[in-house]
């Protein structure tokens, strides 16, 4: 008998533990409480504070400083800019502070006349100088984003209420990226307080960064309460704004890395807003009434390209390949790997952008004219292609299987294509320095006009790694290409993006696979949210 | 030799250990084919010389790698350990941020996975081949074996999205204020400022990721109590013991299980650096600010001072607790004393 006490104590002691373990979680609780199957939500539930799922990438939110996502969504909501976009399109410039403006004849001269109601959250009037010192000072730091002001000669305040831009050369994207965050105008005497300044050395001398990151100084419908990094981002209503104020009260921003756990968030009613869901968890939340949808389409460009240098790109320097590349590919799997609202661009120009073809409109599969070509190019007997790409999930596009896909159309048409995935930091350094003979890579438009993109014609970003340089590449597109630098008229426009695409269908060196759908879930109680490309989600609208 | 002297020793070996550490991950982030300007900066940016030098000036890598380690070693003798390039702040701040969340993980996982993988194992030895044993082994089987991805994104959907047991993912409520700062730990500074609702917050976060976390170490420490235990029991001493008509529960605690425990320190130390060091899945899934992600981050970045940041306070966990383990056999195995 008594050799069992010890053992029976031991195993008491294990099952006890074993129920702690179980139990002790509801016990001290304090948020969800079960009624019914559905646990009912903690913070969010409150009408006056809107909880946001997002996998934070903020560097900095300093609006001199950032380039990312997360940091465009938040100085939406803190700061303003010159002009702006309406809520839901890209495709008109409207105004912001300045109320109006004057385009020189030659396009070379842009006059605002600021809003004279606008002011800083402080109270402050917006005025010209403040706008100076905030273009300047982004300019002069050097950072991620000043390459957006590189075409700016000059930004002067003859007046108060008067800012003038002075270009180097006529830029018919200028007032899209005057949109973007990083012009956003700061108020001069609080930033320059905190250490800010415009000076030609703002590089090494500006010191706001810091305080930039944990407060804002801005005209927006908001302040930047905290952020508290990787973890969230808090904003509170700015009391003093004088246009149309924020419907919630305050708005958090959660940084949750996994899409599998901001769905798991969104359905137990914890979090209002998840941003970034992947296509196939949409099937599973479709039934839920508590949750609805919001399908578009992101403005990623995901596409394949040769390098028409002939030392690097061996048989993909031959624009023969290169079109035989194009008609060997099956655009609807492609699509339907992509899932949800994803389409196949026609060329290389988003559908959503000034000019753009439709959707799934350009080359249609034609597995025999691609032998046909491959054949033609002298590759009758077979093509060995290595085709590199970065190892990882953008935006739900594994490239690994959509590189699997590509691997298996390209070789019913009589390539035989080898998989060279890499590190994405590696298989990047190629890319950039143009030493990859064939690759599937992704564009995101640096602001939104279509004239991001003529970066992939020869000597721009992308084309300079494809090879396409202007000592080899046809007098036409490059005198496209000088041309579409310069002119404003957007009819005009149109008609050249038009014959843009249709050069590269016929003859560039890339090949466009998918622009892949975006999904965000939204709990049922929540209205106004509208989908923007430029800062995706403008929070001072959204009610609940 | 005293202990005092000894851990001494162990401590003056520190130095050319971490100067070591801090060597070999210089060497290998730069080894790396890619450039920190292709991970930091956009497309645009990174096609404009202009940029780039500035940026190649900022964090210093315009100048030779060995420059940059010796003014790297020359800063961290004072205590400085660099700014991160991808978050912009100072490394040590950075850590300083993101440790206690991943020590109050490993703590909780560790405390959780000793306490049931002893019991569990012990009862499996004294059992054995009945079906405490069988169970036990199914148990650890499990808990050796289940991806730590899966078992989170499932223990997530059941515990919190389907039965609401307990709060979802982050360390704390969205919005809610974190207590005033002791330790960095959540559990523990709540329970000092004996602020109550934000206590059994916090706690109710940290309990799944902590079992979830435990899970491999658990199983671990099981099946090595158990082999242990068996061994141990099958010795002569412990028939001796036997035969002289000693209580089961005396052989069991003062003899057994002592002899077996030199073994199973190791594992306990050894899967406690682990947990601290490994815990990137689990603090992904559930959105746990800790060190984990910090590293990742760093890394995929080529985030070069964070890279070395978290590289060399790793290495000083690991060296640490390896200290404490070698103490610790001192305390209990007599023999080594008098060596």
């Amino acid at each position: 008998m008594n050799r069992r006490t010890p053992l029976s104590t031991l195993a008491l002691l294990a099952i006890v533990l074993l129920l702690f373990s179980a139990c002790a979680a509801p016990a001290p609780s304090a948020a969800p409480a079960t009624t019914g199957d559905q646990p009912q939500p903690a913070v969010s539930g409150a009408a006056d504070t809107l909880v946001i799922a997002i996998s934070e990438d903020t560097a900095s939110l300093d609006p001199g400083r950032a380039f990312e996502t997360l940091p465009s969504i938040i100085h939406k909501a803190t700061y303003q800019t010159l002009v702006t976009f309406p809520p839901d399109s890209v495709e008109s410039v409207i105004p912001s502070l300045a109320s109006s403006w004057e385009i020189s004849d030659d396009g070379l001269v842009y006059t605002f006349t600021l809003d004279e109601n606008a002011r800083f959250s402080d109270g402050a009037p917006v005025t010209a100088e403040d706008v100076v010192f905030s273009f300047n000072r982004m300019k002069n730091i050097t950072g991620n984003p000043s390459f957006l002001a590189s075409g700016i000669a000059a930004v002067e305040a003859p007046d108060a209420s008067t800012v003038v831009l002075t270009l180097s050369k006529p830029d018919p994207s200028i007032l899209a990226k005057l949109v973007f965050g990083a012009f956003s105008v700061v108020n001069k005497a609080v930033v320059t307080a905190q250490g800010g300044t415009d000076a030609e050395d703002a590089a090494t001398t500006d010191t706001a960064e810091s305080w930039l990151n944990a407060n804002s100084a801005g005209s927006g419908p908001y302040l930047l309460e905290k952020w508290d990094p990787g973890v969230e981002t808090v904003l509170v209503r700015n009391d003093n704004y004088w246009g149309e104020p924020a419907k919630i009260a305050r708005v958090i921003f959660r940084n949750i890395p996994e899409a599998a756990t901001q769905k798991l968030q969104l359905e137990a009613g914890d979090i209002d807003i998840a941003m970034d869901l992947a296509s196939d968890q949409v099937p599973s939340l479709e039934g839920n009434p508590n949750v609805t949808i919001y399908q578009g389409l992101s403005d990623t460009l995901v596409f394949l390209k040769g390098n028409y240098n002939p030392e690097i790109g061996g048989a993909f320097s031959n624009p023969k390949v290169m079109e035989a590349v194009r008609y060997a590919l099956d655009y609807e799997g492609l699509r339907l790997l992509g899932g949800g609202e994803t389409v196949n661009p026609a060329s290389m120009l988003p559908v959503g952008f000034l000019g753009a073809f439709p959707a799934n409109s350009g080359v249609q599969r034609d597995v025999e004219k691609a032998k046909a070509l491959l054949e033609e190019a002298g590759y009758g007997g077979g093509l060995d292609a290595t085709l590199a790409y970065p190892d990882f999930t953008f935006a739900g596009v594994n490239f690994g299987t959509f590189a699997q896909k590509v691997q298996a159309d390209l070789n019913e048409a009589g390539f035989n294509v080898t998989l060279a995935p890499a590190e994405v930091q590696v298989a990047l350094q190629n890319y950039r320095q143009g030493l990859e003979p064939f690759g599937l890579w992704l564009w995101l438009p640096d602001y939104r006009d279509s004239l991001d993109y003529i970066e992939f014609l020869p000597d721009g970003v992308v084309g300079t790694r494809t090879g396409w340089v202007e000592a080899t590449a046809d007098a036409d597109i490059l005198a496209l290409r000088d041309a579409l630098a310069v002119e404003t008229d957007d009819a005009v426009r149109e008609g050249m993006f038009g014959e843009m695409q249709t050069y590269l269908i016929e003859k560039g060196p890339y090949a466009p696979l998918i622009q892949p759908g975006l999904q965000i879930g939204l709990r049922s109680n929540v209205s106004g949210f509208v989908y923007n490309p430029q800062w995706r989600v403008d929070v001072s609208l959204i009610s609940k | 030799m005293p202990i005092y002297r000894y851990i001494l020793r162990r401590l003056a070996l520190l130095i050319p250990l971490l100067i070591g550490v801090t060597l070999l991950a210089f060497i290998i982030s730069n080894a790396v084919p890619a450039d920190p300007v292709t991970a930091n900066l956009g497309q645009k940016a990174m096609s404009d010389p202009k940029i780039v030098a500035a940026f190649r000036a900022e964090w210093g890598l315009d100048r030779p790698p060995a420059e940059q380690y010796l003014v790297y070693l020359q800063n961290l003798l004072s205590g400085d350990l660099g700014r991160s390039i991808k978050s912009r702040r100072a490394v040590a701040e950075d850590l300083a941020s993101y440790l206690p969340a991943t020590i109050e993980l490993a703590t909780t996982a560790i405390l959780f996975g000793v306490t049931v993988g002893v019991a569990l194992g012990l009862l499996s030895a004294l059992r054995r081949n009945t079906w405490i044993d069988h169970t036990a082994r199914v148990i650890s089987l499990f808990g050796v074996s289940t991806p730590v991805f899966w078992l989170a994104l499932v223990a997530l959907y059941i515990f919190y999205a389907r039965l609401g047991w307990v709060a979802g993912p982050g360390r704390l409520d969205a919005g809610m204020t974190p207590p005033p700062h002791v330790t960095g730990l959540y559990t523990v500074d709540s329970l000092l400022a004996g602020d109550w609702r934000t206590f059994s917050n916090a706690a109710s976060h940290l309990i799944l990721p902590a079992l979830v976390l435990a899970s491999y170490t658990t199983g671990l420490i099981t099946r090595v109590t158990r082999s242990s235990m068996l061994e141990v029991l099958g010795m002569d001493f412990i028939r001796t013991a036997r035969a002289k008509g000693l209580a089961d529960n005396k052989i069991v605690v003062r003899h057994a299980l002592r002899n077996a425990l030199i073994p199973l320190i190791t594992v306990i130390g050894f899967s406690y650096g682990n947990l601290l060091a490994g815990t990137v899945l689990t603090e992904a899934i559930f959105a746990w600010p800790g060190i984990g992600q910090y590293a990742y981050r760093a890394s995929t970045s080529l985030d070069f001072p964070a890279i070395m940041g978290v590289s060399l306070l790793i290495a000083l966990i690991f060296i640490l607790i390896n200290l404490i383990v070698d103490v610790l056999y001192f305390v209990v195995d007599p023999r080594l004393r008098a060596t």
